[in-house]
């Protein structure tokens, strides 16, 4: 019954759908090297068909960001971030850093980041 | 170079100080994120208390470093409830290792952490916050107590303080550096 809601719920903040139609039923990113650190940026691209949810994300990625960033400034599961940035990576709205790696086994990074410390 | 992000567990026990010291080192004020989790994930035996819903969900705190123009470090801190290992996994692949905190009026409290560290051969050091005062141990008794071997580095800080939290981060650092070339080639 219409008149028992309440109002207090997604509805309120604007957002009418829910995420899983967003997503197109995705529940995993096809792009398996997307990590919570995988660093994103936005692309120079004709945002005119972009659907709402989708063209916010890209408003926070006008320099590198993270996908864990993304997620903690617009307030999305982890999981729906990733997949929202596996389609719009597919589609050439952002482009990606380094892809995630299962072990840091590069010498020269490691450097970096020791340096990049000691330095604080 | 391309942009590279790295990253840095802060595990240990509840209340152990892992968000501190997320926040002492990092360039801008702690973010949370949340993860959903399915009953799938958690594991059958666990989801009592969540009988009520399909889904949950975990927070994550983590910070940021930025190292050099192409290469950003995050840290993130693990949930606070030890039944949300699946996020470990998520958090711990790919990482320069963890620093473990370990309260020393808890020592068992960090346990599960090392235990996950050790059994998945990732770098970790284990980190001692003064915070809670004087430490009634030697270093001895808590590598005892945590049943930490020799190899492992043990460092004392304070997770307010941002020499010794960023000293401990150096520890890491290293230690995982000296694993690399200990580590057979791939």
């Amino acid at each position: 019954m219409i008149d028992d809601w309440d109002g207090d719920d997604e509805t309120a903040a604007g957002r009418f759908l829910p995420l899983y139609i967003l997503v197109n039923g995705r529940t995993t990113p096809r792009n398996s090297s997307l990590d919570l650190a995988t660093q994103v940026i936005a692309l120079p691209a004709d945002l005119s068909r972009v659907e709402p949810e989708y063209l916010q994300i890209l408003h926070r990625c006008e320099s590198w960001i993270s996908i864990a960033e993304i997620g903690a400034y617009l307030h999305i599961p982890l999981t729906i971030v990733k997949v929202m940035v596996d389609v719009l990576l597919e589609q050439g709205y952002l482009d990606s850093g380094a892809p995630a790696q299962r072990r840091v086994v590069d010498p020269a990074l490691l450097g970096a980041v020791l340096a990049g410390l000691e330095r604080l | 170079m391309k942009r590279t992000s790295v990253k840095i567990v802060v595990a240990g026990g509840f209340g152990t100080g892992k968000t501190t010291l997320v926040g002492t080192v990092s360039e801008i004020a702690p973010l949370t994120t949340e993860e959903i989790l399915t009953a799938a994930s958690i594991g059958v035996d666990d989801v009592t208390g969540v009988e009520a819903k399909t889904t949950t969900t975990v927070a994550l705190d983590f910070g940021r470093i930025t190292i050099s123009p192409d290469v950003v470090l995050y840290l993130f801190g693990t949930p606070g409830q030890d039944r949300f290992w699946f996020m470990w996994d998520e958090l711990a692949q790919g990482a320069i290792g963890a620093i473990v905190l370990v309260d020393t009026r808890r020592l068992d409290s960090s346990f599960p952490a090392v235990d996950y560290f050790e059994r998945r051969k990732i770098p970790f050091v284990a980190a001692v916050n003064r915070f809670f005062g004087e430490c009634p141990y030697t270093e001895e008794e808590i590598r005892g107590a945590l049943e930490l071997s020799q190899d492992i580095p043990l460092v004392w800080l304070d997770a307010r303080d941002r020499a010794s939290s960023k000293l401990a981060l150096v520890a890491l650092v290293r230690h995982s550096m000296s694993n690399l070339t200990v580590a057979p080639a791939r």
